[in-house]
């Protein structure tokens, strides 16, 4: 790999940081070298505002080699709402850029004293005066920098105003919409005064065997184009599986209260399709192409609403028009929040106002009601200046439960709030948000998926009923290492190649010869090297767990009277993985198998 | 009554049997699309399988068994996997979702409309099952 370029923020530093060759080769790259480049800095008591809280922006090796989906980069720290390891992938062209200026990361440390933003140029570096754009949404802000930097071929990640004022879960985005969204890394950028990073270059992205690439790479594009997963993706976006999920129970309704929503049909991504879409949107060389462009009546193209965007403000918040949808979308997105923690404590605010927890006195007069799409645009508009009742759920979910007494009314889990897919509907979700390395998360592992039906045999990944419950903990263990190994690569997990095309193309990228078990051991390396990182900064086996809603079954719908027996199935992960049953740390063997002898000391000691 | 899969008769048996299920006919009370399917050679199946379905509102208005390639051409849906994998479908081994995530069943048609008819496809599966006594 290319060098990382870092940057003390504080001093106005900049090195260049060579990763060791044996930390590529067991790491890759992405969200699981960072893991192992930030070990040493994510200990107790770092504050994720701090200037010693580390911003680290990594590809991986098949970042911009034009492979099946590949043109992803990811931005890895300290949650500012979780304070636990942090990681979001993102799509677009920036990470590419990045590379093609000689560089395979940024690595960010101090604070500035004034706004500034970070040029990047065919491998020449300057700190730039951002005091004109501190105070714009991403997109000016994006429009901005270009313009002052003269260059149609810049590509800039960017912050909006919320990153700017410490909302815990403010978005990174560049090029246009594409977000970085969870785990509020972009007010960690904030926090350290850094508005925007642009990136120019030319330079052929590096790949060790560019003959054997070639040929493979193109393979896993074609099969890409015939997969059926990717055809629907393609055709009607992220959401094509809209109607599919409320068939079973596992799109929550009504901030997770209710399993059925009539209007389901139009919110969909087919009915997307059939009415305001006019375009598809791809990252760099992908042929799936699962954006979405789509024009409402106001004769702008735009942005359309992926699924979890449809949930968050759609069967959620009982708003049932997509054009509402897409613009609350929209202005999430201009603000730099993340659409699912945003939609998830305006939800629980909305709940707790029912129960009486909170009055109009807290809210500043407002009457929190479903289904008012105005209300919901006035709460962003609150959340991104941070201004009245919107400052208190600018802090997320389990803050505002917090304060109002009822966290356990929240559902997050250590801080993140639960992404729609309910885990009544689909059980290896529960086991997936109680254990992600990030709070509740879908991206570590897409489980769904798999208890829709989505095997993957060659690595071990086997077909369990949805309403399995300890059953399938194992099965749950291995996906969660799978998708780790695309969270190194960086890969879009749409991207539906075969474990041993994957296992070829990393070979052929990175002078390997790995097989496919050595693939899913440097995933399961990484699994364990974020969890002992999160115990060392206080998890512990107690945070293993799901919010008291998902624990409730539902009342009708597809998964009614079912709900998943949390205990039952960590008992079997923690067998699975090999973890110590009482504390929930990985054994020091299984750190010692792992070759992680030296994180085996520290945790163990 | 049940029939051999494949033949002629098995697909008359499951014609009959999709006008006559009232859960099926309820599910797919909606559903405007004609099925051609093609069963690719191998096992005990030698030369290449197709029959088509035209489904509607939940009713079956035509079947035909072993049409020519060049038949339906406008058929809303052609599906084709091997005969390994449609056994395992009809004889629960497999399940029809997994056959179309894994890409064991090739979809060619409209993904819109086939996602907000998930429900109608299983259905129509259980119905397949359920008239076949046995796979050759």
């Amino acid at each position: 790999m290319q060098p990382i370029l870092r940057v003390n923020l504080s001093t106005g530093e900049f090195t260049d940081y060579l990763i060791p060759d044996n930390w590529q080769r067991d790491y890759l790259g992405g969200a699981s070298l960072a893991a192992r480049l930030l070990y040493s800095t994510l200990t107790k008591g770092l504050e994720p505002f701090s200037p010693e809280a580390p911003l680290l922006f990594l590809n991986g090796p098949l970042s911009g080699t034009a492979g099946p989906a590949t043109g992803r980069f990811v931005v890895c720290g300290l949650g500012a709402a979780t304070k636990l390891w942090a990681e979001s992938n993102i799509g677009g062209f920036w990470g590419v850029e990045l590379r093609k200026a000689g560089f395979d990361g940024v690595w960010i440390t101090g604070r500035s004293d004034r706004a500034v933003y970070l040029w990047i140029d065919e491998g020449k570096c300057e700190l730039r005066d951002a005091a004109r754009l501190w105070g714009k949404d991403v997109y000016d802000t994006q429009s901005l920098v270009k313009e002052e930097l003269q260059r149609k071929s810049v590509h800039v990640a960017v912050i909006g105003p919320a990153g700017e004022r410490g909302v815990s879960y403010a978005s990174i985005c560049c090029d246009h919409g594409r977000m970085a969204g969870r785990t509020g890394l972009g007010a960690v950028m904030g926090a350290k005064k850094l508005k925007a990073i642009a990136v120019h270059g030319s330079r052929a992205v590096p790949v060790t065997d560019t003959e054997r690439y070639a040929p493979l790479r193109s393979q896993a594009n074609r099969f890409l184009k015939q997969d059926n997963e990717a055809k629907a993706l393609h055709e009607i976006g992220t959401a094509a599986a809209a109607d599919y999920s409320e068939y079973l129970g596992s799109m929550p309704v009504k901030y997770f209260s209710e399993a059925i929503f009539p209007s389901v049909d139009d919110i969909s991504g087919s009915h997307m399709a059939e009415t305001i879409l006019t375009g598809q949107s791809a990252c760099h060389a992908c042929v799936i192409a699962c954006g979405r462009v789509v024009q409402i009546g106001d004769g702008i193209k735009r942005k359309g609403p992926e699924y979890e965007t449809i949930c968050s403000f759609g069967p959620n918040l009982l708003i049932a028009d997509l054009v509402d949808i897409t613009l609350l979308g929209e202005l999430c997105d201009r603000y730099g929040i993340d659409t699912i923690s945003t939609g998830n404590t305006i939800g629980l605010a909305i709940h707790l106002f029912e129960m009486g927890k909170l009055t109009s006195e807290d809210t500043g007069g407002l009457s929190l009601r479903w289904g008012d799409a105005r209300q919901v645009q006035a709460l962003i508009h609150q959340i991104g200046n941070r201004e009245g009742f919107g400052d208190i759920l600018a802090e997320g979910s389990r803050e505002l439960g917090r304060r109002f007494k009822s966290e356990e009314e929240a559902v997050q889990v250590n801080g993140l709030e639960v992404a729609y897919h309910d885990p009544r509907g689909v059980s290896g979700m529960g086991l997936v948000y109680a254990t992600s390395p990030r709070g509740a998360c879908h991206n570590q592992s897409d489980y769904f998926f798999v208890d829709w039906g989505h095997t993957e045999e060659s690595v071990g990944v086997g077909f369990y009923e949805r309403h399995a419950q300890a059953e399938k903990s194992a099965n749950v263990a291995r996906h969660q290492d799978w998708r780790t190994v695309y969270n190194s690569l960086v890969m879009c997990i749409f991207s539906n190649v075969s474990p041993q095309m994957l296992v070829d193309l990393v070979n052929a990228a990175c002078g390997l010869g790995w097989t496919i078990p050595e693939m899913m051991k440097a995933g399961e390396r990484a699994w364990n090297l974020k969890r002992a990182i999160n115990h060392r900064l206080g998890l512990q086996r107690v945070n293993d767990k799901l919010p008291k809603a998902l624990l409730q079954p539902y009342k009708s719908g597809g998964s009614a009277g079912y709900s998943v027996n949390l205990d039952e199935m960590l008992d079997a992960y923690y067998i699975a993985r090999q973890w110590d049953p009482s504390t929930g740390k990985p054994t020091e063997k299984k750190l010692v198998d792992l070759g992680l002898a030296d994180i085996a000391a520290d945790l163990w000691s | 009554m049940p029939a051999i899969f494949p033949s002629a008769e098995w697909l008359k048996t499951l014609e009959e049997k999709l006008n006559h299920d009232q859960r099926y006919n309820e599910i797919a009370n909606k559903w405007e699309g004609e099925l051609f399917f093609i069963i690719e050679p191998e096992l005990s199946l030698t030369e290449e399988l197709r029959f088509y379905l035209d489904l509607w509102h939940g009713t079956c208005r035509k079947v035909e068994y072993q049409p020519s390639q060049e038949a339906y051409p406008k058929a809303a849906y052609r599906l084709t996997a091997t005969y390994g994998h449609i056994r395992d479908i009809l004889t629960g081994k497999l399940h029809p979702m997994t056959a179309m995530l894994t890409n064991k069943l090739r979809l060619k048609g409209s993904m819109a409309y086939m996602m907000r008819n998930v429900p109608t496809v299983l259905d129509f599966v259980r119905c397949a099952q359920e008239v076949t006594s046995e796979v050759q």
